[in-house]
């Protein structure tokens, strides 16, 4: 692991700068720009349904106007088409209407424009010191008249540019408010996001600093982020309860490993100071020192072994094995061993029953059981292994013995490592048996119950079925 | 007989190799992988002793190389790497046998001689013999000086498995893997009473026995009259 930046230890939820980083004030700017886009988009289309609008209506007057002077000029003549102009003047109270007409001579004829090109077509006309302003832009249609002459007829477009001035105007107001609210909402949620990220990463920041129980402030039924606080606060939790694990095993592993490390010293110790004086005498003691070497040495193999079960590596290695056939096996393999102590293990054992695992393993897990039988049952007393199908599927494996059995108190206890009850601790035993025994059960997703037998202890494995058209398992050729 | 031992642990090859020694083996040794292969490739060796965990080639690698080129001198695994799918693992690349550390001298002796005297052909014999006793593999019967003997299925494979040792050491790791497929070691001595049974049976009514125990080491089958020393 990298060290710690201590930048990075810093609350991000303090400064302006720490607001800036927050991921919700970077998605509030993304959407701020996204929105300002939109409303430009919108005004261009509102500038163009609006004014342009306005300047076409004002074109089609002009024209409209050029055409009815027109007219005039052909039926009654310049004369009357002067007459026609007079009279709009006149008529016009706005101000707004603008008209030069020009003899074919060049002389003026009427009209209120002093200076206009003879030219035809449209055109942009500015017009100094005119009624409305110290400047005013007409739009200007200039026309030959039929009977000679010249007509320009001209609208002021002071209104439509009073349109866009107004639109410009909103459009600025609309647009500088959005970006301000955006920015303000922005910075208002990141603030409350970082603080709340600052919190998290407060507690996670004294987790890590050794304050183990220490947890994340979670709502019931909050929102995203009392979730999430409630998923971290699960995995702290089943990290803390890992850590106790080991601490126990590494508890346990130094003080049951101590236990015979002291005795294999005391014999070393006693055979080099009372110097044995017969050759058989130093073969008895290095005899009796190798014997607890390989205690200890088993020790070690089973807390690995358990370990790698533990681990859950193995299940990429199971297949569908007949645990009819383990059971057998076991059986066939200790009744000497129970016989010897004038025991009786008896089988009853349905045929064919499959189960979808490690043979190996499963194969270790029913001889422990039926070990722990042999040695811990009754003397001259009956041991029964009994394998039947489940109604539901799957099969039911149960081992049950006469002997002392164990208290109901005591059940999950001798499943820890190294437990033994105070009445087997004469007997031989590690006190891994049954916690590797559980420790496979839980790979196998098999569920492990000791019961009163009445007496003695009856310890039940319940076995899920082997998932549908797997093919049998590949037995393994063994050396020899 | 001629072994290779392929080890980097200068100090566990030392020990090897002395122990192979001393029981009259010639001992040849190499420090990493390639040279295994290299030594193992042109000399022409009974058994191969191969550490998993080598320097340059491991000892999968190794084995694997020996069996593609046709090198067909049995392998053993001797290696720290005892988990649970490690043995498969070795004898799926080619080993023939595996063996945990840390062991037991007498137990390496035992597996190796076993893996070296390993007759080509078991399955043409269909008669074993050890002095008076003899046991029909075709009809499963076994008998002693003419008189029939009762043997349980497994029984019968013990007997088996001893009788195609006929004087070699077998121990009681070697039983439980051949004979009951057991990878793991039992608390209890289920071997023990398993062997005391059989004896009871062989022995019961002859004055001799055939079935002997080496103190420290195992078991071995033999005819009275070829008793060693």
């Amino acid at each position: 692991m990298p060290p710690a930046d201590p930048s990075a230890r810093t609350r991000p939820g303090g400064t302006l700068a720490g607001i800036l980083r927050t991921t919700a004030f970077r998605v509030t700017l993304l959407h701020l720009a996204l929105t300002l886009f939109g409303t430009a988009a919108l005004s261009a289309v509102a500038w163009w349904a609006t004014t342009g609008f306005a300047a076409r209506q004002v074109a089609e007057e002009v024209a409209r106007d050029m055409g009815v002077l027109q007219q005039a000029a052909q039926l009654g003549g310049l004369a009357s088409a002067a007459v026609s102009v007079e009279a709009r003047l006149a008529a016009d109270r706005g101000g707004a209407e603008y008209y030069a007409l020009t003899a074919p001579d060049g002389g003026r004829a009427a009209g209120n424009l002093a200076e206009a090109p003879r030219l035809p077509g449209w055109r942009n006309l500015r017009l100094e010191g005119g009624p409305a302003g110290p400047e005013t832009t007409l739009l200007a249609l200039g026309a030959a008249l039929p009977g000679g002459g010249f007509l320009v007829v001209a609208r002021d477009l002071a209104p439509v540019r009073e349109l866009e001035a107004r639109l410009l105007g909103a459009a600025g107001w609309v647009g500088g408010g959005a970006l301000l609210l955006g920015l303000l909402g922005g910075a208002v949620m990141g603030r409350g996001v970082a603080r709340r990220a600052a919190a998290m990463e407060a507690a996670l920041a004294a987790v890590e600093a050794g304050e183990i129980t220490r947890r994340l402030a979670a709502r019931e039924g909050g929102d995203e982020f009392d979730r999430l606080a409630a998923r971290i606060n699960a995995t702290l939790d089943r990290l803390a309860a890992l850590m106790q694990a080991v601490r126990q095993v590494t508890d346990d592993i130094a003080h049951d490993l101590r236990t015979p490390l002291a005795r294999l010293r005391q014999r070393l110790e006693a055979a080099l100071r009372t110097a044995p004086r017969s050759e058989a005498e130093w073969e008895a003691a290095v005899e009796g020192a190798l014997a607890d070497c390989d205690r200890i040495l088993g020790i070690f193999a089973a807390l690995l072994r358990i370990a790698q079960v533990e681990s859950g590596a193995r299940r990429a290695g199971f297949t569908r094995l007949d645990l009819t056939a383990v059971a057998e096996a076991v059986a066939e393999v200790y009744a000497p061993a129970a016989e010897a102590r004038g025991q009786v293990l008896e089988t009853r054992l349905a045929p064919g029953l499959m189960a979808w695992g490690d043979r190996e393993l499963v194969t270790q897990m029913l001889a422990n059981l039926v070990e722990n039988a042999v040695t811990h049952g009754r003397e001259a007393g009956h041991i029964r292994l009994t394998l039947e199908a489940r109604p539901s599927g799957g099969a039911l494996l149960a081992v049950a013995d006469d002997g002392p059995g164990i208290p109901e108190a005591e059940r999950k206890r001798v499943l820890r490592r190294f437990h033994r009850l105070d009445a087997a601790r004469s007997q031989p035993g590690s006190g891994l048996g049954l916690a590797l025994v559980a420790a496979v059960a839980e790979l196998h997703g098999m569920r492990l119950t000791f019961g009163d037998n009445r007496p003695g202890l009856r310890a039940v494995l319940e076995v899920p079925a082997p998932p549908q058209g797997t093919p049998a398992g590949a037995s393994h050729p063994s050396p020899g | 007989m001629k072994i290779l031992i392929v080890e980097d642990d200068a100090e566990t090859a030392d020990y090897v190799a002395r122990g192979l020694t001393e029981a009259g083996h010639l001992v040849d040794r190499a420090a990493d992988g390639r040279e295994g292969l290299f030594l193992a490739g042109s000399g022409d060796y009974d058994v191969l002793v191969v550490d998993r965990m080598l320097p340059r080639l491991d000892g999968l690698g190794l084995v694997r190389a020996l069996r593609a080129a046709g090198v067909r001198s049995p392998a053993l695994f001797l290696t720290a790497r005892t988990g649970v799918g490690d043995r498969v693992e070795g004898l799926e690349a080619g080993a023939d046998d595996y063996l945990g550390k840390p062991f037991a001298f007498a137990e390496l002796l035992a597996r190796v001689n076993a893996l070296a005297r390993r007759p080509p052909l078991q399955s043409e014999v269909t008669v074993l013999r050890v002095g008076d006793l003899e046991m029909d593999l075709l009809r499963r019967s076994v008998t002693r000086a003419g008189r029939r003997i009762e043997l349980q299925p497994r029984e019968f494979r013990l007997l088996e498995y001893l009788m195609r040792r006929e004087g070699q050491v077998v121990t009681r790791t070697m039983l439980l893997e051949g004979v009951w497929d057991f990878h793991f070691d039992p608390r209890t001595s289920v071997v023990e009473t398993h062997i005391s049974r059989l004896r009871g049976k062989l022995d019961r009514g002859f004055g001799t026995e055939l079935i002997h125990t080496v103190r420290g080491a195992g078991y071995t089958i033999r005819a009275p009259d070829n008793a060693p020393g």
